[in-house]
């Protein structure tokens, strides 16, 4: 999928994320994790695989996590992206 | 049946350990327009996460008449949801399109057609007038609902404080009567002051007399009051285990009569007997 | 999980009457309420207003909470509505300016640390990618190497004989000049009539082939944006906005583009002006960094007869018709610009398209 314009999903209320995605023309993801120390590589292992299966390949995209469960930070990822981009989802890629 | 706001992502990571029989994930009343899209996500992801694969877990679409009843649809069948309960419901022909629009979804994403049960909930005059085509309108129907909050506007009334709630009087006899008849469970309405643990009981109290199975839930809070009123008391369930005994008993021995201290006991009774016992395992006796 | 307060959307031109409480709920915190606020997000327990956060353009101000509120996270949801908001309004990059207490909430809250005045404020950007990719880009498109490098920030409203004599004395003293054009919507002419008058102006002087003109990033902090709400006086508050701008010069932008020099005009009747070029000289010559020193110019104003040739001389004589007056004070480009636009009879400014 290609974002084409800014997006936010999410929140910052705990056990959840906020994501932020905009355009880019190369990928760059920052991660922020209230829990980074332990859980910083999951995360970033469940970030990657959502922006791989999305079919993200190019776009800034940062993710402040609050503790959210790897479900949560999945929905939070796949929303920003929805809403900035122009395709519809295919529920069976994902 | 525990309500829990599907854009809240903490309850939806935390409210499994409550221990409600049947959680509902809800994409309507609690979801604001602006978040339809991303609850849509976060309760399809909630119902693939492992935590939840042990608790049933009940999916409370947009209305059938809403751009969002079938995106909502795309994204939680596949993901395996148990029960789509669907609100607002007037009609049986509503639940049929639903049923439809299911049989259509579960095919293309290869789900076993019919996996997807679905629960009707009814808000207005006219779905209460309907009850029994609507409970009987589709072999995926488990259980019918009514909710208060339209059909009180409906009915040109409010919720009132009448210790015998008259105002839900018919409605809830009717949505009752037409659970019965098709053979499925029946809920009540959400009691939403959460402090009011006074009026809590009160209302179980009184839908418990008229048959309810259960009602919905808007808080953690209210699960545990509701599973003691349901309990059946030890002495009863000693009762039903007594009767049960003597019905396997009696098949065992090919009579066709089943007979307990020298009385007969008629067959709404082993299987009253059952429920009290079943309802035992799910909220244990009564405090 | 007894009920959060609720959120509601104050317009500050429509609903005068809410902002009674908003106001005082700032005052309690010590804070007062910017004139350039366009919205608030408040929260309400019952009737009680308990939490305010405020947007003006892409800044996020005068926000407060109240002390029993504090600890629950209304924060986090007040920022969130504000960023909806802002988003409707097509608005992505927020900045906020706080007291240097503030930066861990706000850092907490998804914004990333851009400087500080030491004492008195920092700036804070909602996305970990803006500066960074800024000077990515100015290293990418504006570099060129060379050995001095200058810098003029203009405003420009518009482009006049002031502004041609410092461009040129500048670009006389440096192997390539950058030309930067604040992008705000100033009063009587949009950012992109500033930026097009420019860029013709530096395009007709002798030097023009060492001149490079661009719009401000939006790392130019200047004083229209600038929050006062928590700050005293004029010269703290020229001196926290100079103290910030210059520094994200100092340590971002200009070394982007290996900036060797600064330029900038004196403005003998402003204290205003003189307080921001002192700081100038603190900022970017003297305070210690990591980066190197970038040195400072002081270019007089021209002066046609006895007045210095000033923007604002021209906006005047412009708005009361007095054309002919004009050509000693703009260059040919702007005032063939000027007449034009008078001809269509419009003094008024001409909205600009926000990218």
């Amino acid at each position: 999928m290609r974002i084409v314009r800014a997006a936010v999903a999410g929140s910052l209320e705990s056990s959840d994320a906020l994501v932020k995605v905009a355009p880019n023309d190369e990928l760059e993801v920052d991660i922020q994790s209230t829990v980074m120390g332990q859980y910083g590589d999951a995360i970033t292992t469940v970030v990657n695989e959502t922006l791989e299966k999305l079919g993200v390949t190019e776009g800034f995209v940062s993710v402040d996590d609050k503790g959210a469960l790897d479900f949560a930070i999945r929905a939070r990822v796949q929303g920003a992206v929805f809403r900035g981009s122009d395709e519809q989802p295919d529920w069976s890629r994902l | 049946m525990l309500f829990v706001p599907g854009s809240n992502a903490s309850w939806l990571s935390t409210v499994h350990v409550y221990g409600a029989d049947t959680v509902m994930f809800d994409l309507e009343d609690s979801v604001a327009l602006r978040e339809k899209d991303t609850a849509r996500i976060l309760v399809r992801e909630a119902l693939m996460s492992p935590i939840w694969k042990d608790v049933e877990v009940c999916v409370r679409v947009n209305a059938i008449d809403t751009p969002f009843f079938r995106p909502d649809l795309e994204a939680i069948v596949p993901a395996g949801v148990a029960i789509v309960r669907l609100p607002m419901v007037r009609d049986a022909d509503m639940v049929r399109e639903l049923d439809r629009v299911l049989t259509e979804i579960e095919e293309k994403c290869g789900r076993e057609v019919g996996s997807t049960k679905c629960m009707a909930a009814v808000e207005s005059a006219s779905g209460v007038v309907n009850a029994v085509q609507i409970a009987k309108a589709s072999s995926r129907m488990v259980a019918i609902a009514l909710a208060a909050y339209d059909y009180m506007i409906d009915m040109h009334t409010v919720r009132g404080t009448a210790a015998d709630e008259s105002e839900l009087f018919y409605a809830r006899c009717a949505v009752l009567h037409a659970a019965r008849v098709a053979g499925i469970p029946c809920y009540d309405v959400v009691y939403s002051d959460v402090n009011d643990e006074e009026g809590f009981l009160r209302e179980i109290g009184i839908i418990k007399r008229l048959g309810f199975d259960g009602k919905s839930l808007v808080n953690p809070r209210q699960i545990e009051p509701l599973h003691n009123a349901y309990a059946p008391t030890e002495a009863e369930v000693d009762r039903a285990k007594r009767v049960i005994e003597a019905a396997d008993k009696a098949e065992a021995e090919g009579l066709g009569v089943v007979s307990l201290d020298g009385k007969m006991v008629d067959a709404p009774i082993v299987a009253s007997a059952y429920r009290t016992v079943r309802l035992a395992e799910l909220s244990g006796t009564r405090r | 999980m007894d009920a959060a307060p609720a959120l509601s959307v104050v317009s500050v031109a429509h609903d005068p009457d809410d902002l009674v409480p908003v106001r005082a709920l700032l005052a309690e915190q010590g804070l007062g309420l910017d004139d350039d606020v366009e919205l608030f997000v408040t929260a309400h327990r019952g009737d009680d207003l308990v939490g305010c956060m405020g947007l003006a353009g892409n800044v996020v101000k005068c926000s407060a909470i109240s002390d029993d509120e504090r600890g629950f996270g209304l924060s986090a949801r007040l920022m969130q509505e504000v960023t909806y908001q802002a988003l409707d309004r097509g608005r992505s990059h927020l900045f906020v300016y706080t007291k240097p207490t503030n930066r861990r909430v706000f850092e907490s809250l998804g914004f990333t640390f851009l400087a500080e005045v030491p004492g008195t404020l920092v700036l804070l950007e909602n996305t970990p990618f803006g500066l960074a990719r800024t000077c990515r880009q100015l290293r990418r498109h504006d570099y060129v190497p060379a050995t001095r490098v200058g810098v003029a920030v203009l405003n420009a409203n518009p482009f006049t004989r002031g502004h041609e004599y410092l461009v040129r004395t500048a670009a006389q003293n440096v192997d390539v000049l950058h030309v930067w054009v604040v992008s705000e919507d100033a009063s009587m002419f949009s950012a992109d009539e500033r930026f097009e008058l420019v860029r013709a102006g530096c395009a007709a002087v002798p030097e023009g082939d060492r001149i490079r003109v661009r719009r401000g990033t939006d790392y130019t902090v200047s004083r229209a944006t600038f929050p006062s709400y928590f700050l005293g006086d004029e010269a703290e508050i020229v001196r926290g906005a100079a103290g910030l701008d210059l520094q994200l010069f100092r340590e971002h932008l200009g070394p982007a583009i290996g900036a060797t020099d600064r330029f900038v005009g004196t403005e003998p009747l402003s204290p205003i002006t003189n307080l921001y070029n002192q700081e100038m000289h603190h900022w970017l010559e003297e305070s210690a960094s990591a980066s190197p020193t970038i040195r400072v110019h002081e270019i007089e104003r021209v002066a046609v007869g006895d007045a210095p040739v000033s923007a604002s001389r021209v906006r005047a004589l412009f708005a009361a018709g007095r054309l002919d007056e004009l050509d000693a004070l703009v260059p040919p480009t702007t005032l063939a610009y000027l007449r034009a636009r008078a001809h269509t009879g419009q003094t008024s400014p001409t909205p600009s398209v926000k990218k």
